[in-house]
């Protein structure tokens, strides 16, 4: 690269959009309401390695608390027939 | 990237948000279509790429002007000059759309002529001659301006 | 030779302790079911899901410190628009499964005119509880739980107060 070749990439190096704007996008997206798959897309703006672990992450992390609920709701079923039985 | 390639071609920092935004919302309706990262990557710079364009063309506030209009600084800049970037953009701003795209895929984006090619979908001679023709045509101008490296 | 065959018998023993303790064999269900809920989370996957967990959420901080101890959530429940969906002997093949010495069934319920069911299940190992099965159906609902790991009572008696839920009680060690 000679030096005008060298100044253009400096000069049209990347430009960060202002503060806000992913929620700017997912305002403009709130009528559909899959917030994965939103949630997927602000992730793609942020790069493709860590856009996908993240994605991945979150919804592992909703499969532990569903699961948790689900769980947690039998045993709060036991724990009410038994405090039944029990008066 | 996708906010950047649509700042650096309309120069209007507004619209360029509004067209950023256009394209993750393009990608919001495509995503399933959408199979790796890079995928996503290239699909949201294809888009980014065609939605600057189009805004440029329901804009035109600004009609083109000729490289030979672009007035002198009274202090020439150097190279490394802030200045110089300032003056740069100007210029660039003036390229015809494909042109002006192409070098901003070349030099923002670091594509090869072929990866441009297949991003705006045109012929990669086509390519490579709005690079050529460009980079001359902003020499010639800088160095008219006694711009260049010392 | 001695150390590596320790080894791959260390390996073999780590892997069955987290991997799913009692098959389901439920998936012909999926299709009947309105709405339906499959998961399998090894260690890994735990692990992995942690870190995204808000210590600052009070539920999220309560079941990342539960999820320490537990090396395996599998679960799978259906709902159903229409009684008989499942038919008692889905349930029973899950059941037979459940088997002393590991397995002893320490609570079982029945409400509502004993159309609800829930029994909960433990599994012991060397007087550690190394897992806990959960079968529950309804007319309409069955849903069949095993956590995997070291969970002891205490933590299960945790779980009852996450979410807005009560306290449930101790229950003594065999």
């Amino acid at each position: 690269m000679d030096w005008l070749e060298q100044e253009l990439a400096k000069t049209l190096s990347r430009k960060e959009p202002a503060a806000g704007f992913d929620g700017r996008v997912r305002a403009r997206m709130h009528r559909r309401p899959r917030w994965l798959a939103i949630a997927a897309t602000i992730l793609v703006m942020m790069g493709a390695g860590e856009a996908w672990r993240q994605h991945e992450g979150q919804l592992a992390k909703e499969q532990v608390m569903t699961a948790m609920r689900i769980a947690g709701s039998k045993l709060n079923r036991v724990q009410m027939q038994l405090k039944g039985t029990e008066q | 990237m996708v906010f950047s390639v649509a700042w650096h071609f309309l120069h209007d920092r507004d619209l360029a948000e509004e067209t950023a935004q256009d394209v993750f919302l393009s990608l919001h309706t495509h995503l399933a279509g959408i199979e790796t990262p890079a995928h996503a990557g290239f699909w949201l710079r294809k888009v980014a790429v065609q939605r600057s364009i189009d805004a440029a063309r329901k804009r035109r506030r600004r009609p083109q002007v000729a490289l030979e209009d672009v007035a002198e600084l009274s202090v020439r800049p150097v190279s490394g000059d802030p200045m110089l970037g300032g003056m740069l953009r100007r210029l660039i701003a003036t390229l015809p759309e494909m042109a002006r795209m192409a070098m901003i895929l070349r030099y923002q984006e670091d594509l090869d002529p072929a990866e441009i090619a297949e991003t705006m979908g045109i012929p990669l001679g086509t390519v490579k001659s709005h690079i050529q023709r460009s980079l001359a045509l902003l020499r010639e101008k800088l160095e008219r301006r006694g711009v260049g490296e010392r | 030779m001695r150390p590596m065959l320790t080894l791959a018998l260390g390996a073999a023993l780590a892997a069955s302790l987290w991997a799913q303790q009692f098959k389901f064999n439920l998936d012909h269900l999926s299709s009947k079911a309105s709405d339906s809920f499959d998961v399998s989370l090894n260690t890994s996957m735990l692990k992995f899901a942690a870190k995204f967990l808000d210590g600052k959420d009070p539920d999220e901080a309560k079941v990342k410190k539960l999820i320490v101890g537990i090396e395996g959530i599998y679960i799978k429940s259906f709902e159903f628009k229409q009684d008989g969906g499942y038919a008692p002997a889905d349930l029973a093949r899950v059941r037979n499964q459940l088997k002393p010495p590991e397995w002893s069934r320490i609570v079982g319920i029945k409400s509502g005119g004993e159309s609800e069911n829930i029994e909960v299940w433990v599994r012991n190992e060397k007087g550690r509880v190394t897992g806990v099965a959960i079968l529950a159906s309804e007319p309409r609902e069955l849903t069949v739980c095993n956590l995997v790991g070291n969970i002891d009572l205490e933590s299960l008696s945790d779980l009852g107060g996450h979410f807005g839920l009560p306290d449930i009680p101790k229950v003594k060690k065999k």
